[in-house]
């Protein structure tokens, strides 16, 4: 173990990367990530061109969320700059807009989006039609001001947030952040040292000395574990600091959740190292095995409840899954243990599983 | 030139050793398409919703079937106490609770404003929002029947005049996320196998040995760099090739534009991701090192910041101007724009311009820095 | 003409000088030995010779090609051997050498006539489409040097090429190198085996980056060591070396594996005063003879002196 250590210090620059580039992608990921969609570029053609047209224009440029970039004149003005992507969505106001208003019959607005980016295209169908039926409300309180009367609105809607009042994306981007480069860290960073050992032969020499195969892991692994630690403090202080992530609930709990996870990390590493034979395709099965799951499956980017069922069913075998539901449990709603406690028994039962096949592997190796 | 012929053949009968690489290969992208075809998605439903009725009158329920029929949200609970809802939305198994007094089908009736109450987890704020969004939209059509079935009743005939919206969503009409992610899946390929794999097969031979052996033969580096990168060109093709058929005609994403047109955009960002992993080779003494500055100097900035799943747009403009040097940012756009838009070369020869010039400038720049290396 | 040229050939790396100032000359068909421990210099210049390396300072000259200014030609007319016996483990032994041979512009028929040529030669006629990586050291050893020699190069470098063989194997392979030599080729190989060494036309030694001896085994033997070696064999030599170590008569006293040498002036003069100094402290002697110098011997003895 004390090797490993030694090994791991002398290789400076391994140890510069393992800590510096997490920290600085987490401080440039997060300063980039961003869910909340805002100047949304508009094209607008006013084929009406009356006051009441203007004003409704207007409803848009007064807004933070549109940015009124083009005014056109033509549909084929209008084409181009959805095709060319220049603009996330084309209006298009009718010639007889202003008849139809001040007629008391409804008139119809085109509002054209740019599907292709589907993150977005829904937030910017929701807001134009959020847009134009309130300017269309407001024409209905005007109207029944004039008559004396005042809108009547039946259900008092009040939605409320828990937890995270004003939805910011980055509070609840972080615990997954966190979760992706640890996992990444961990499992790659182990698999290639054991990998390498393997190649070069050295790992001959250790069984030769007649290390249990749990003491070859513990050796193994415990060094990467301190690092993994270490490199969380500093991720946690910087989410702190630098996004004013607090963490309601108690350290006590976010530290073992973390110790598990790292664990879970650990072993599926360990397990990795078993199965490959070059360094090349270690890579590339820790890369896969590791981040792949861990952005996409674990509920850190893509809604799990969205999925399909099967898919669904394959989150539970991501040990990020249960790692990001536990630490936004912890840090966001500060909550004890009754809500994660099957977190925690989950990340249990995959890093023994892990750590037992791993083992069997090993002893059939040296065999 | 025979020489490179040589170099190719060696690597090849190398990779063809290798089962598990070449599993890799082929399972790697087949994984990925999996995944991003059916987990990547960013439309939000099944919405797990938690009432708490405290009136349980014909209009409550009518009230709280709208939720359900618009299809965003399903009933996980019915909850019998205000209090016992802070226990499901700690541990997470209610994204939402809806709380209707227990007047309110009274006061609807009466023509009162009726308070209801939603509580939304935001510890996942991407849904959270979208929840509120879904939300707001049923209580105010909801009030919008409910004030016409009044206005209705009462006989008088309001004149006012209101907008509609006509929406049109085109190119990709029902919002389907893997139309979005699967082309990019294509650029991630790419990248992950000119790029990655070529610095790592580079560095491999530094690390055993031979590529001193290769330098005291004639080969002149840029024959070796050739040889080493076109088995990898080959293998980035035939992957492209299996996620277009894939995504075509197992997934359905559309393919409106033209696909030599599509190799033909690819034939340029691999300008920048073979210089890419030819500089990362000429940085790394290992192949750890080699694949640990790839993935977290090259494919973790790539993507977030090039447009991958987080849209540019919305990131501060400092970043922004960075996104500008990253060649995958353009590559995923004219991807996804040939795929979904029909894209042409008008259209896009802005991004192509782009991808262009990067492209030569990191490939020059790393096979000078390959030779000087080399001495 | 010489088949390799040196002069003044210098390498510094920053602050360290790994060969300083070396000069010699190898004559075709010689084969050229370089003696000396790991890190004194000896990889160093061979990889400027190769135009692996580009020297500080000094010139050379391969198969009368610059190595600073004629690289190319000089990488054409050359073989390599590295220590790490450079070959491509997950090939088969036929594609290595399709390999280097078209790499090395072979024509198809020529590749043929050599690949045959290299097969008879390290014995792997028969093993032609088994991994590289599945041979044992020795044959991988023959199948390296077959590979840096299947264009029929005029100058052969062999870095330390017996490490890890097996001393049969090593032998074979040093009548494999003879048999090269007599065809013309000339063979330039570095070595700290210093029993290996006696096989060389000529040898260099060097020590920390300078050429501290120069000249063929019998010349170095009898050069450098002008007094007589006798070789003791004793219940308990480090002692004896101790209890020796005042004694004037004993010149140089190394010890050799069990044994222990002594550098004397006069031989029966010394063995009496062998026997009645060792016979005080109680060591028995069993077995004392006079014996030629070995290469290791003039090497020790020249290192001490410089140190001295």
């Amino acid at each position: 173990m004390w090797k490993e250590f030694k090994q791991i210090r002398r290789d400076a620059r391994t140890l510069a990367v393992l800590f510096i580039v997490p920290t600085l992608l987490m401080l440039f990921v997060g300063l980039a990530v961003n869910f909340d969609v805002t100047h949304i570029k508009l094209a607008i053609l006013d084929d009406d061109r009356s006051n009441q047209s203007r004003e409704f224009i207007r409803s848009f440029i007064n807004s933070d969320y549109f940015d009124y970039s083009f005014a056109i004149h033509s549909q084929k003005q209008a084409n181009e700059l959805l095709d060319d992507g220049k603009v996330a969505a084309a209006i298009i106001i009718p010639p007889k807009f202003s008849d139809h208003i001040v007629k008391g019959e409804a008139a119809d607005v085109q509002v054209i989006v740019d599907g292709s980016n589907s993150s977005t295209a829904s937030s910017v169908v929701g807001y134009t039609t959020g847009a134009i039926s309130s300017y269309s409300s407001n024409l209905r309180t005007q109207a029944l001001q004039k008559m004396g009367k005042e809108l009547y609105i039946p259900v008092d809607f009040r939605p409320r947030a828990w937890y995270n009042p004003d939805l910011s994306t980055i509070k609840f981007q972080i615990p997954g952040l966190i979760g992706y480069m640890l996992i990444l860290t961990c499992v790659v960073a182990t698999t290639m040292s054991i990998v390498r050992e393997k190649e070069r032969g050295t790992m001959e020499q250790l069984v030769v000395s007649r290390i249990t195969p749990f003491e070859l892991i513990v050796g193994k692994l415990l060094p990467f574990l301190i690092i993994a630690l270490m490199l969380t403090c500093i991720l946690l202080t910087i989410s702190y600091f630098v996004f004013g992530v607090a963490i309601k609930g108690s350290i006590v709990y976010l530290l073992s959740t973390i110790f598990l996870y790292l664990i879970c990390a650990l072993s599926l590493g360990l397990w990795v190292s078993t199965i490959s034979n070059s360094q090349q395709v270690a890579f590339q099965i820790a890369t896969l095995v590791s981040t792949l799951p861990s952005n996409i499956l674990s509920g850190f980017i893509f809604p799990i409840r969205s999925m399909p069922v099967p898919v669904q069913v394959a989150t539970y075998m991501t040990p990020a899954r249960f790692f990001i539901h536990a630490i936004r449990a912890i840090m966001l709603k500060g909550v004890g243990i009754a809500a994660f406690w099957d977190d925690w028994l989950a990340m249990t039962i995959f890093a023994s599983f892990m750590i037992w096949v791993s083992i069997r592997r090993l002893k059939k190796q040296k065999l | 030139m025979k020489t490179i012929i040589f170099i190719v053949i060696k690597e090849f009968n190398q990779l063809k050793r290798d089962p598990r690489l070449r599993a890799t290969i082929l399972i790697a992208p087949i994984l990925q398409l999996l995944l991003m075809g059916y987990a990547a998605t960013t439309d939000v439903n099944n919405i797990s919703l938690g009432v708490c009725d405290l009136d349980k009158s014909v209009t409550s329920r009518e009230f709280v079937r709208s939720f359900v029929s618009s299809g965003y949200f399903t009933i996980e609970r019915d909850i019998n106490e205000y209090k016992n809802i802070d226990r499901y939305i700690d541990n997470g198994s209610l994204q939402v609770a809806l709380v209707i007094p227990p007047k309110f089908g009274e006061d609807v009736a009466a023509g009162k404003s009726a308070p209801v109450q939603m509580l939304v987890d935001g510890s996942d704020g991407y849904t959270a929002g979208i929840a509120l969004g879904y939300a707001g939209q049923i209580a105010g059509a909801y009030n919008q029947q409910i004030f016409q079935r009044t206005v209705d009743r009462s006989g008088v005939k309001p004149n006012f005049g209101s907008v509609n919206s006509d929406i049109r969503v085109w190119y990709n009409p029902e919002l389907k996320s893997k139309n979005f992610m699967i082309p990019g899946i294509v650029a991630m390929l790419l990248l992950l196998i000119t790029g990655m794999l070529t610095a790592m097969a580079i560095v491999k031979e530094r690390e055993v040995g031979t590529l001193e052996q290769l330098i005291v033969t004639p080969i002149k580096s840029w024959q070796l760099i050739i040889g080493k990168l076109v088995p990898f060109v080959i293998i980035g093709i035939f992957d492209v090739i299996l996620v277009l058929t894939v995504g075509r005609f197992w997934f359905n994403v559309p393919m409106r534009g033209n696909v030599l047109f599509l190799f033909f955009c690819g034939g340029i960002f691999l300008l920048s991701s073979l210089g890419i992993g030819l500089f990362v080779s000429t940085v790394s003494h290992s192949q750890q090192q080699a694949a640990m500055t790839m993935q977290f100097f090259i494919f973790i900035p790539f993507l977030y910041l090039s447009g991958f799943t987080f849209p540019i747009d919305n990131m501060p403009r400092w970043v922004q101007y960075i996104t500008y040097a990253i060649p995958l940012r353009y590559f995923l756009e004219i991807v996804r724009g040939i795929f979904l838009k029909g894209d042409g070369f008008l259209n896009l020869w802005r991004e192509i311009l782009a991808m262009f010039s990067i492209g030569v400038v990191l490939l020059v720049l790393s096979t000078l820095r390959f030779h000087k290396k080399l001495e | 003409m010489p088949a390799i040229e040196v002069k003044n050939l210098t390498k510094k790396f920053g602050m360290f000088t790994a060969v300083n100032d070396v000069s010699f000359d190898v004559e075709q068909g010689q084969i050229f030995g370089f003696l000396g421990a790991n890190g004194a210099g000896k990889s160093t210049t061979i990889r400027m010779l190769c135009g692996l390396l580009a020297p500080t300072s000094g010139q050379a000259k391969v198969a009368g090609f610059d190595v600073l200014r004629q690289t190319e030609q000089v990488k054409r007319s050359i073989g390599y051997m590295s220590q790490k016996f450079s070959l491509y483990n997950d090939l088969t032994v036929e594609e290595n050498l399709n390999f280097f041979g078209g790499v090395y512009g072979l024509s198809k028929s020529k590749l043929e006539e050599r690949k045959t040529y290299a097969l008879g030669m390290s014995h792997l006629t028969e093993e032609r489409s088994r991994l590289t990586g599945t041979l044992s050291a020795g044959f991988k050893q023959r199948l390296a040097l077959s590979c840096s020699i299947i264009h029929e190069p005029k100058v052969v470098f062999l870095d330390e090429p017996t490490g890890g063989v097996d001393p049969v194997m090593r032998k074979s392979f040093w009548e494999l190198i003879n048999t090269l030599s007599d065809e013309g080729t000339t063979i330039l190989v570095t070595t700290h085996y210093l029993d290996e060494a006696e096989f060389c036309n000529e040898i260099i030694m060097i020590d920390s980056g300078k050429l501290i001896a120069r000249g063929s085994p019998n010349e170095l033997k009898t050069e450098y060591i002008k007094t007589p070696i006798l070789e003791v064999e004793c219940s308990d030599a480090s002692a004896a070396m101790t209890q020796l170590s005042n004694e004037k008569w004993a010149l140089e006293m190394s010890l050799f594996g069990t044994a222990l040498h002594i550098q004397v002036n006069n031989t029966e003069s010394a063995k009496k005063e062998l026997q009645r100094v060792l016979g005080e402290h109680g060591i028995s002697i069993s077995r004392i003879d006079s014996i030629m110098p070995s290469l290791e011997d003039v090497f020790i003895h020249l290192i001490e002196k410089k140190a001295a």
